[in-house]
Order: C-alpha cells, then structure tokens, then sequence
C-alpha cells in the first residue's frame, strides 16, 4: 500500500516558482554569453545604484553572494570554503566571500568552469563590480579575487549618514549629487572596458522598470501585515533577488511579480495561510542559514509563520520619482530612500538605531508579531552587530521575545539545528506568556 | 495487548496528585505532590541510554515512596532535554519553564535562576513565578557538569569531593574556560610541576563561574540570585559565582531537583485550572503498554 504523501504545513507560493526560475537562469545566461563572445561581470548586491547601468549597455551579471546562498542551499558549498581555507583565507572571513574565493580559486587552477558547478557556475568575468554598501568585507574581497582573475575591480561607495545627520539641511541633496557623481564615472569607466556606448534610452526603460517592480514588491510585503498572513519569508527569500539584485530580465520580472501580486492578493481575500494554523507570528531577523531551510517546514509544523524578515533585503517604501528626469539621479535616489526611508519614523520615535535595527521594531509592531528568531552570522559583522539591541527594544518596548540561534549563510558547521529546535520550544512558552503580558498592557495583538 | 487505562474521575475536594519527571541528560528525577503543592515523594536515578525504562523506574520508586499507585497521580508533566521520550506523561513543557515555576515556589523573591547541568548552562530571568527571558549554553561542554565530569579523572579525584577540596585552596589558578580539552591540558602541566590540587580545582571553579556568569550577565542579573542543577551541589562553585557576579547566590537543599518540582507544579495548577472550568482534564485518553514498570507484578 502506497504511503500517504505527509501534506506539508507551509503553503508555498505557485508564482514563487517561475519567479526563482528566472533569477536562476542569470548563471546559465552569463556562460551563454561569454561562449557567445558577450562580456559578463560579477556584481555584488548595490541596491540598484550600478546593476542597471551595466543591464543598459548589455553586460551579463551574475552575482557571487547570491551564489554562496545558491552553493550553500544545494549542499555543495563545503568544497569552495574547504579551498578558501586551504589558500590562506580565514575562516571567520565572510562566508559568500570564503565561497567565491573557493570557486575562482578552483576555477583557475582547472582553467574553465568547474563541472560540478551548481546552475552551471559562474563565468569568467571582464569586470567586478563592488559596492560600499554595508558590507565592509565587500572591499577587500574582490581585491583578492585579482589573484585568480584578470579583470579589474570598480567600487560604486554609497553615503551612510546616521539617522539625525540624514535630516539635517542638505544631506540628502548632497548624497544623491555624490552618487551621480559615482555613477557617471561608472558609466565613463565602462564605455572605455568594453567600447560600447551608454544607452541612455534603455537606461531610463530599465530604471522605470525596476522602480515599478519594487514598488509591486512592497505591496506584496504590506498584504503580509494581514491575519493569516499569506506569505512565508522562504517565498520572500526565493523571489527577493529579481527586485534586490536585480537578476533576470527585468521585464519578465515585472510579470512575474504582479502575478505573484495578484496570487497574494486572492489568498488575502480567502484568508489562506501560507502556514496551515498560524499560531506565532514571526519575525525573522537577518539571512538564513541557507544550508538548513528545512528547519523552517519544522517550525510551520508548531504553527510558527514568518511574516516578516530584515530590513537590508526589502524594497524601499515607494515615493514620487516621476519629476526625476535624469536616469541616474532616479537610481541614486531609490537606492538613498532605501537606506534612509524609514530614517524620519525612527526620529519621531526617538529612536536611533539605524536603517539595520529600527524597521524591526516597526514592522514587529505593523505586522502584530509574537516573537523573533534572529540568525546572527558569525563571519559577517554587518549583519549581526545591531541584533542584540534589536532584541533589546523589542523585548523592552513591545513585549516580543526573540531567540538568538548563532549560525552562518554558507558554513554549515556554525549552525546547530537541534539546538535552535530546543531552544525555539522555550520561546514558544516565552511567546506565550508574552501575549498575555501586551493584551493586559493595551497593545492591539 | 494488556492495557491500563488512567483516566479515572476526579472530584472536587479528593485526594489527588501530581508527578514532574525531569528527563535530564545524566540524571532523572521526579516529584510528586499533593493538592496543596507538598512534596509527597522525590527520587532521583541516572538516565543512562534507555530512557524511557529508566524513567520508568525511577518513577515506580517515587510512587512507591509516596504510597501511591500510578492511579492516584491526576496528571504527569514531563520536562528535560528527554521529555518526549516519557509515554506516560500528560503534558511536556520545557525546563526553563519548569525551573522558573520550581525556583519560584521555593524562592518567592527570585528573579534570576542559574542552573548548571550535566550537558547545558541556563540563566533564566523570572517574575512571579513566569520565565521573562532565558540564555542557553551552545553546544559546548564549557561550563557544564560535563566539564568537571571529564576533569575530575585527569585529577583522579571524585566529582563529589571537589567542593570541600577547592575551600583548601591557597591560590586560584588561571584555567582555560573556553575549552574542556584545553583545560584538561592545562591541568595536567600544572599537576606535572607539582601544584597542590585545591588550587587546581579552585580555578577549575573559577573558570566555570566566568563562562556562565558572562552568559547570564547578558540578561542583566538582578537578585534574588538563586543557583540550581547538579552542579549548585558543589560549594566550590557556588562560591565562585559569588564572586564572580558580586551577588549573594542562594541555593534550594536539592538543588536537581526544581525542575520536576515546577513540572508537578505546573500539572497541579493546569488540572485545577481545568476542574473549575469544568474541562477535560486530559487531552488525550492515556494508554500504557504493558511492558511498562505499571506490570511489574507480571514480571
């Protein structure tokens, strides 16, 4: 007798899936290309202030963060830390870096892709692209793949004031005019690389293309606000990279997201879950351990639903670009907005803990959460440091425990899964006790 | 298969009872107590690897020095690390909880718990009685029982001597707290200079109280402090969390014992919870094999 297939408690999303499918594909598109003569850089995340310039002038790009994630989820990541490690490299350096380090290192020693390559591995590139932003490992990352690869490193910096400095007189201005600045030495930069011209006509295409894909984004994040909500961080993990990166053809992305928009939408109006009995609204704080997503399925089993994840990974809230003529001045200041938009918020609230720590403790509260796990990385300070003082204000100020389960993107050795499960049972009687503690306190949920 | 079934009636005002077992990774332990939350009975046996026929056993014994059938006891709250390993258990909660309920009741004014285990360190934030916040160690035998499980035969010495042998000390030695091996070698090259044992072991205490007090300091410590857990029974040790934290550290007479304390407790309190709201008290009808110790006059 056939055994009945378990039904699983996360209700995954069905435009998830071509949605992936399409950022995926960036990899074999980048090999295809370069077989075909056509160049193709590595991008690190910039929050679009470069990645549509290079689009615009038909440059392929794949992306190596995204490409430790990709590594570290199908299990094949070990080998490329391994080697990292074995050429020097430390181990507590960032994990994405320790990947992409391993891969270009085997890659030059083997002289082509390497077979095994997840997506069909990432090809030899005519330029990398760093960005400033956040991340300070991002710097001397790609100076150190100049050891394996012949192609020179750009940096695109990105200014990062502070919550008050943002709103004085001028700050704003003058950050857009330095990232113009950057970005039409960029332009310059490229023209001489690879002798085309700029574009400009297909610049603004692509800029009004992916303005309107985040913004469709973010109103897919707001329909999560609602009771069950209908959407599962995995899905918001899988379809991020086509807005964040943004990877893929942008216009198909486009598609794929107001169908995804429209599925949200439906499930929304038919109160359908993504997880079967929501019980615990989560947030989740920081990257996944990408190596074990299925702690996830085991956490929707106890009725845990993750409504909510880190601000870094999120559109920006949608403003007026409309009276921005100049394309790269529309790219800067959606990439500004994305680092400062909730900046005027948190000063109201006299809070001053910076884009990484503040839309916690506003979407705890938009999103009515009951608890959060947070992933701090243990080779990645960027995105750890603000946790503890996250937790702090959310325990503090609006009764929502949170468990710390230490761990990493790609080195599955830093995560202890059994642990995490031990501990989630504990934050779940936390919760608990916690929800009794707002209701008798007033607050809505 | 024979079967015993315990779903008997419970009146308002009868005699009834409650058991805790605390399935912990070295040692078992199970409380049973009365309606008024007097403790009737406590036992406490090793787990060893077959969990469930060693609970079992200690939870006969228990019974049987209460004066008790399994009949008689209204509802079993199973906690440890092995609580889901306890077929005759109504209900499992986790430790936190159950040794906030447990330090509470023995310690009204407590409002930070350590508990130092077999395999795992815990600080535990409490108010009335509730867990507010928690820290757990990582999966690392620093600053658990185990550490001084594994060093006491580098020191040939027993587990339950090295309290009194640490008041002897005359220096506390420097020992690494970060790892039980490094530690061990430490301790032998101190040994091969000749170094008297109660300072050895003095700084092995030391050395603990710094690795837990750093994790339990994150919850912002605030007294009443009250140390629990296997290791609470070592003077050693509860004087050099003294030291270390600053803070007058109290600790119950049997300090293994407030976990399963908590989970009789909290049964106690769930059933009568239940009986005045006139609810089912179990969830589930509750089915024995038997191949469990509740047969042993068949065996």
């Amino acid at each position: 007798m056939s055994e009945e297939k378990k039904k699983k408690a996360m209700n995954r999303l069905k435009t998830m899936y071509p949605l992936r499918a399409n950022i995926d594909q960036a990899y074999e598109r980048s090999v295809e290309a370069t077989k075909a003569g056509k160049p193709t850089a590595w991008s690190m995340v910039n929050w679009w202030e470069a990645d549509p310039i290079l689009k615009a002038m038909d440059i392929e790009i794949v992306y190596p963060e995204n490409y430790g994630a990709v590594c570290a989820a199908i299990g094949s990541a070990q080998k490329y830390l391994d080697r990292s490690d074995a050429e020097g490299f430390p181990t507590h350096m960032c994990g994405y870096a320790r990947n992409c380090i391993g891969y270009t290192a085997e890659m030059t020693e083997l002289g082509h892709i390497p077979s095994d390559a997840p997506m069909g591995g990432m090809s030899n590139p005519i330029l990398l692209l760093s960005s400033g932003a956040l991340c300070d490992a991002r710097i001397k990352w790609f100076q150190s793949l100049g050891r394996y690869l012949d192609a020179p490193v750009w940096t695109v910096e990105l200014p990062h004031p502070g919550v008050e400095e943002s709103q004085m007189p001028g700050v704003r201005e003058k950050s857009i005019q330095f990232m113009v600045k950057e970005l039409r030495e960029l332009v310059a930069f490229l023209e001489r690389l690879t002798g085309r011209k700029m574009d400009w006509a297909k610049l603004e295409e692509i800029t009004d293309d992916l303005i309107e894909i985040n913004r469709i984004w973010y109103e897919i994040n707001e329909f999560r606000k609602v009771r069950p909500c209908p959407m599962h961080s995995r899905d918001f993990w899988s379809c991020m990279n086509a807005s964040l990166y943004p990877a893929g053809d942008p216009k198909v992305s486009l598609k794929l997201y107001r169908d995804m928009y429209d599925e949200v939408k439906d499930r929304v109006a038919n109160k359908i879950g993504a997880v079967e009995n929501e019980k615990y609204r989560m947030v989740f704080g920081e990257l996944p351990p990408w190596h074990a997503l299925k702690i996830f399925d085991e956490l929707a089993e106890r009725g845990w639903n993750f409504v909510v994840e880190s601000w870094a990974y999120h559109a920006p809230k949608p403003i007026d670009y409309a009276k921005i003529s100049d394309p790269l001045e529309r790219v800067a200041t959606q990439t500004y907005q994305w680092l400062t938009g909730y900046f005027p918020d948190a000063l109201k609230e006299k809070e001053y803990m910076g884009y990484f720590a503040y839309p916690y403790l506003e979407w705890a509260r938009t999103y009515q959460c009951d608890g959060a796990l947070f992933h701090p990385l243990l080779t990645c300070r960027t995105a750890t440091n603000h946790l503890i003082l996250a937790q702090d204000r959310l325990l503090n100020k609006l009764h929502v425990p949170s468990l710390i389960a230490e761990g990493d993107i790609v080195d599955l050795k830093l995560f202890d899964y059994a642990d995490t499960m031990r501990k989630a049972v504990v934050l779940e009687e936390m919760m608990d006790h916690y929800k009794k503690v707002r209701q008798e306190e007033g607050f809505e949920w | 298969m024979h079967e015993v079934f315990r779903d008997h009636p419970i009146r308002e005002g009868s005699l009834i009872y409650f058991a805790g077992i605390d399935l912990g990774s070295t040692m078992t332990k199970v409380v049973i107590v009365d309606r008024d939350g007097k403790t009737l009975s406590s036992l406490v046996g090793p787990t060893g690897a077959e969990h469930r026929r060693l609970a079992n056993k200690v939870m006969a014994d228990a019974l049987m020095r209460a004066d008790l059938s399994f009949d008689q006891v209204s509802y079993v709250v199973a906690t440890g690390y092995g609580r889901i390993n306890i077929p005759f258990a109504d209900r499992q909660i986790t430790e936190l909880t159950c040794h906030a309920k447990g330090i509470s009741s023995l310690f009204p004014g407590v409002r930070t718990a350590i508990d130092i285990g077999g395999q795992d360190a815990k600080g535990l934030k409490i108010r009335n009685g509730k867990l507010i916040d928690f820290v757990m160690n990582d999966r690392c035998a620093a600053g658990t029982g185990r550490f001084l499980d594994v060093l006491v035969g580098t020191l040939g010495l027993r587990i339950d001597e090295l309290g009194e042998i640490s008041l002897r000390a005359t220096h506390k030695l420097p020992i690494s707290s970060t790892c039980t091996v490094f530690a061990q070698m430490e301790i032998m090259a101190w040994l091969s200079q000749g170094t008297p044992l109660p300072d050895i072991v003095a700084g092995l205490h030391d050395a603990i109280a710094n690795r837990v007090g750093k994790m339990v300091k994150k919850l912002k410590i605030e007294p009443e402090v009250v140390f629990t857990g296997g290791v609470a029974k070592n003077i050693g040790v509860v004087n050099a969390l003294q030291e270390y934290l600053g803070l007058k550290v109290s600790v119950p007479a049997e300090p293994l014992l407030t976990g399963a304390l908590g989970a009789a407790l909290l049964g106690k309190e769930l059933t009568l919870k239940a009986m005045a709201e006139g609810k089912p008290i179990h969830e589930k009808e509750l089915r024995l094999a038997e191949s469990t110790f509740f047969h042993t006059e068949n065996h």
